[in-house]
């Protein structure tokens, strides 16, 4: 018998391509059939990263799920040529949507890392609700292991303002529980930078995700002219700010501030000036997080106007595909290096100053030539302009990148295999080198995780590297902070009975014969930096927040093994079903929930019973 | 003739448990030797009486009107909440509380701005400073639509809920939701309408001559333009927003055709369904919490300064509310000065922990121990056990707030009311 062609790796999918307020030029939604990983779906969607759970809490209803047909091996897409009235008013679009939304940007993060990634919660499957709750709002939360997207009324038109059929918004949420899987300590409350750096990544990532749809690019670009030009005129930095290509989420802004066009954000205009980062305006985590997305998107709009100005065809007209090129090549490679970077930057209290070294050295890593596009000078540059300076001085051949780790490391007690997967054996190297490293003796220390991956390089090889997070955790009473190094604010803002909790840590990254190349750190030790968190949380209210600690011992329900013992001591066999507990008794209440919707302030406080 | 001025001032505070109601009476010389006095109702409200007691809103109004002697020169209702002005209400045998204070014929009603009808969107033209109050107006009324919403969708959810997140959600939908028939009565029971805002002239002062009145708050956005202009999101089209879904059943009921419902729910989707049920109700008890914030920052914020002495009633404002005159205002400095001086505080939403900004308390210079003459006095009309909770440390009363009163100033809580008379009069010689 002769062997069958192995089964295609891709299929494709139709999505809104922005949301439902872009139109082309014959007046219909845009969209872009998009390659995903193929894979076998359940009814859901259901695939082995994505559960999409159709419940309406509003109305209390489920909708019913999207069932594909399937020929050749893949799914068929019943939507490919669906009218723009179908999209709308079919749930299982949405549901198709979104499922294939989150699967394109999980795709393009585990292309960048060489690795499959984790969501933070432990299982496979992200769950998604596309028609949670009827809010104008949308959100991840790690507790409840999902995804959820609201849908609301503008009441301009009366019509329904789906927040799953904005690209930007699902990308952007998508975004979040990728970089919870990835640095699960970036959720806990530290300083205005790191709550800003989930917002302001969310919003790169899903605005880089546009370029890669070239005929909406061209579509954007040319006014959906369908001439294959585009004028010089639209090209010029200045122009291509005002481009919707970077304006997020339209629809949503529009029905939200009632004004047409606006988008929810639209942060490449924020003008350059050093002064916004220390403004009070700009310590709300989303506005500062756009400090950010103005930073880098910036410093791409630059390269892009530069790169294109040897495309002329004639006099102010440039051919439209070259343009897209150019700018999608430049794109790819920004969004490439500022997931990368995630690896690059330490596991707690993460500072802009930080992401941008690692960004740097991420890049300098796999790319060393910079020749083409200088993105590493482009984007020193541009964060400056906006107050950034990299954490890192660097050298002189290559600014704001990390400082190569130095010590006499022993590895006499560790071996090279395990090194590279296992959690205690890599523990077992940080024990033995805790002098090395500088860690502080005497506090609770954790591997969080061990992740080895294999990047493409441009040289054709690929780049093996082990990237490890440990994180120390001090947990001291208020009284007890000065004694160890640090300020104590206030007793108004922080009272004598909460307690602190100082978290330090890093990130090793080691190349592919096992020796330590950086130790990306924020350490217990840095007394000033651990200081002005402590301060920065006592103003913002967060310890009067905190229940007191409470001296007495917590007795908590005894492990199964423990009442085991118990039990045959106590000569005790009583059975359940001797008792009234099965006996009608009142409802159960459902335990009362906490979101964990960009709630920076109640991540510390479940965990109040573990150091992890 | 020179202008006759009050020679005391009694304040009753009637036990309504958890809500507001003040008597005052500004006693002057007498006239043609009859004694003359001004009655004064600051608000009428309850949502919960305390558990033993055997009276309701009905008796505090007759009571109200026997201690008035029949006549109220004007009624001031804070803000729009339940627990203030549902004494307000009337029914249609006319034997309602509202109907007992209606009869006692104000000459004034003095309300906030935001409660003014003629800024109903459809009756003004949007202009200028008038466009800017509309779209608020119209923000309070989306927001009674979200109330409206939570307290249906905790009737809804019934017993599926947490017993302390359904009563929570059930407790601030009701309080704001507008009554409609308290409303009425306040628009009509008096000859005269009011509607103030910070700084504004009222004719209170030609009801109480030799006594000064300072309306402190609240500002208007008009006053707060500098401020609007640094806030990313308009706030009050926040309201509208969530208004018009909530007031839109037929879009916010049904998104889209019954037949793409399910009609079984199965094993797989339960877990989630259930966890997105609880997201989609702590949603909603952020709104409405939010939105409880927002009407309290609609309270009309008295001084009453006569006789070198000076009177605070401040409703439920809380800090956003307080701002403006403590910080903003051009006057700043001169309110401070002002309220520094205070001799009588009304204790600002029950005690709660957020409405007697620190700011505040730390500004009254006439704090000190109970037993000195000088130290001024607050009252605080609440009842325990109905709103917040003691391991949240949001009780109502805070705990450490009416510490602190009691510590520092001669302090009385309503509770103290355990029968008739169903009040607590204190007299203030001027």
């Amino acid at each position: 018998m002769m062997r069958s062609l192995p089964k295609p790796r891709t299929q494709k999918l139709t999505i809104i391509a922005q949301d439902p307020s872009a139109k082309d030029g014959a007046g219909r939604i845009v969209r872009a059939r998009v390659e995903i990983p193929a894979e076998s779906l359940q009814p859901g969607p259901w695939g082995y990263r994505v559960q999409v759970v159709d419940f309406d809490a509003a109305t209390d209803t489920l909708w019913k799920p999207l069932e594909y047909k399937k020929r050749n091996g893949i799914v068929e897409d019943p939507f490919a040529t669906a009218s723009d009235a179908e999209l709308l008013a079919d749930p299982r679009f949405h549901q198709q949507n979104v499922y294939a939304i989150i699967m394109r940007v999980l795709g393009r993060f585990e292309f960048a890392l060489g690795r499959r990634v984790s969501w933070s919660f432990g299982g496979h499957q992200l769950k998604v609700a596309p028609h949670a709750t009827a809010d104008a709002n949308a959100y991840y939360s790690k507790e409840d292991e999902g995804l959820f997207f609201g849908y609301f009324v503008d009441p301009a038109t009366n019509g329904l303002v789906f927040s799953c059929l904005s690209h930007d918004v699902v990308a952007h949420e998508t975004t979040h529980a990728l970089v919870d899987g990835l640095r699960s300590r970036y959720t806990d409350p530290s300083s205005p930078d790191q709550a800003a750096f989930h917002e302001g990544i969310s919003d790169v990532v899903a605005l880089l995700s546009i370029f890669s749809l070239r005929e909406v690019m061209a579509g954007l670009l040319s006014g959906w002219k369908g001439t294959g030009k585009v004028s010089a005129k639209k090209l010029s930095p200045a122009s291509l700010r005002q481009s919707a290509l970077f304006a997020l989420a339209e629809q949503m802004g529009s029905a939200m501030s009632q004004a047409r066009g606006q988008a929810l954000r639209n942060s490449v205009r924020i003008v350059q000036n050093p002064a916004l980062i220390s403004s009070a305006e700009y310590q709300e985590p989303h506005r500062r997080g756009e400090l950010l997305v103005a930073a880098m998107l910036n410093a791409l709009i630059e390269i892009w106007s530069e790169r294109v100005t040897g495309l002329f065809l004639s006099a102010g007209e440039l051919d439209l595909s070259r343009v897209v090129e150019e700018g999608q090549r430049a794109a790819d490679i920004l969004l490439t290096m500022s997931i990368r970077a995630l690896d690059y930057c330490p596991p707690v209290h993460l500072g802009f100053g930080d992401y941008l070294s690692a960004l740097v050295t991420a890049d300098r890593e796999i790319r060393p030539d910079d020749s083409t596009y200088h993105f590493r000078a482009r984007l020193l540059a541009s964060f400056a302009a906006y107050g950034i300076k990299p954490s890192s001085p660097g050298d002189a051949e290559e600014p704001g990148i990390w400082t190569a780790a130095s010590g006499a490391f022993s590895h006499e007690r560790s071996h090279f295999e395990p090194m590279q997967r296992d959690a205690d054996e890599v523990f077992r190297f940080i024990w033995e080198n805790r002098k090395e490293l500088d860690l502080t003796e005497g506090v609770y220390t954790e591997v969080q995780s061990v992740r080895p991956c294999i990047r493409a390089g441009g040289d054709g090889f690929s780049l093996r590297e082990t990237v490890v997070e440990y994180v120390q955790i001090l947990r001291l009473m208020p009284p007890e902070l000065t004694d160890a190094g640090y300020t104590r604010p206030d007793a108004e803002l922080l009272p004598d009975d909460r307690e602190v909790f100082i978290h330090g840590g890093g990130t090793l990254i080691f190349d592919e014969w096992g020796q330590l190349k950086y130790h990306v750190h924020n350490r217990l030790n840095s007394y000033d930096k651990q200081s002005a968190r402590i301060a920065y949380l006592a103003e913002s209210g967060y310890y009067l927040a905190r229940r007191p600690k409470s001296e007495a011992v917590r007795v908590t329900r005894q492990g199964l093994f423990s009442q085991m013992h118990l039990n045959r001591g106590l000569n005790r066999s009583r059975k359940l079903t001797d008792t009234w507990a099965g006996a009608k008794a009142p409802p159960q209440p459902v335990p009362a929930h906490v979101c964990g919707v960009h709630s920076f302030f109640t991540t510390e406080e479940e965990n109040d019973d573990a150091n992890a | 003739m020179p202008t006759p001025k009050p020679t005391s001032l009694s304040i009753r505070s009637y036990q309504v448990g958890f809500g507001d109601s003040f008597l005052l009476t500004f006693h002057y010389p007498k006239v043609a030797g009859k004694p003359k006095a001004v009655h004064i109702l600051v608000d009428c409200g309850s949502t919960a009486m305390p558990a033993a007691a055997t009276h309701s809103l009905d008796d505090i109004a007759q009571q109200i009107a026997t201690d008035c002697g029949g006549k109220l020169d004007a009624v001031i209702a804070t803000h729009r909440h339940a627990d203030h002005i549902n004494g307000f209400g009337t029914n249609a045998a006319g034997d309602n509380s509202g109907d007992i204070l209606a009869k006692l014929k104000p000459a004034l009603v003095v309300q906030p701005w935001t409660e003014d009808p003629a800024l109903a969107p459809d009756a003004i033209k949007p202009t200028g400073k008038l466009k800017a109050l509309a779209a608020h107006t119209r923000g309070l009324q989306a927001m009674h639509a979200c109330a409206a919403l939570a307290a249906d969708e905790a009737a809804r959810l019934g017993s599926a809920l947490p017993e302390r997140t359904r009563k929570q959600l059930a407790f601030l939908g009701e309080t704001n939701l507008a009554n409609l028939s308290a409303v009425k009565n306040l628009m009509t029971m008096g000859k005269k309408n009011e509607y103030l805002s910070y700084g504004a002239k009222t004719g209170l002062t030609k009801l109480l001559p030799g006594v000064k009145i300072h309306v402190l708050g609240p500002p208007t956005p008009a006053d707060y333009s500098e401020i609007e202009k640094q806030r990313s999101k308009d706030k009050d089209e926040f309201w509208h927003l969530l208004g018009a879904t909530a007031q839109n059943p037929q879009t916010a009921r049904a998104p889209f055709d019954k037949k793409f419902a399910a009609k079984t729910r199965p094993a797989h989707a339960r877990w989630f369904a259930q966890r997105v049920t609880a997201a989609h109700i702590q949603q909603r008890l952020e709104i409405v919490r939010a939105l409880d914030d927002a009407l309290n920052n609609t309270s009309l914020i008295l001084l009453f300064e006569v006789g070198g002495k000076k009177f605070l009633f401040p409703g439920d404002a809380q800090i956003e509310n307080w701002n403006y005159a403590l910080k903003d205002a051009p006057e700043a400095a001169a309110n401070c000065k002002l309220l520094a001086a205070t001799d009588f505080y009304k204790v600002g939403h029950h005690g709660s922990l957020n409405a007697t900004p620190k700011t505040l308390w730390k500004l009254f210079a006439k704090k000190g121990a109970p037993t000195k003459k000088t130290t001024l006095t607050t009252v605080v009309s609440t009842m325990s056990g109905k709103h917040g909770s003691t391991s949240a440390n949001t009780e109502v009363p805070r705990a450490t707030l009416v510490a602190e009163l009691e510590k520092n100033s001669v302090f009385f809580t309503t509770q103290r009311i355990k029968k008739p008379p169903l009040f607590e009069k204190r007299d203030f010689p001027l």
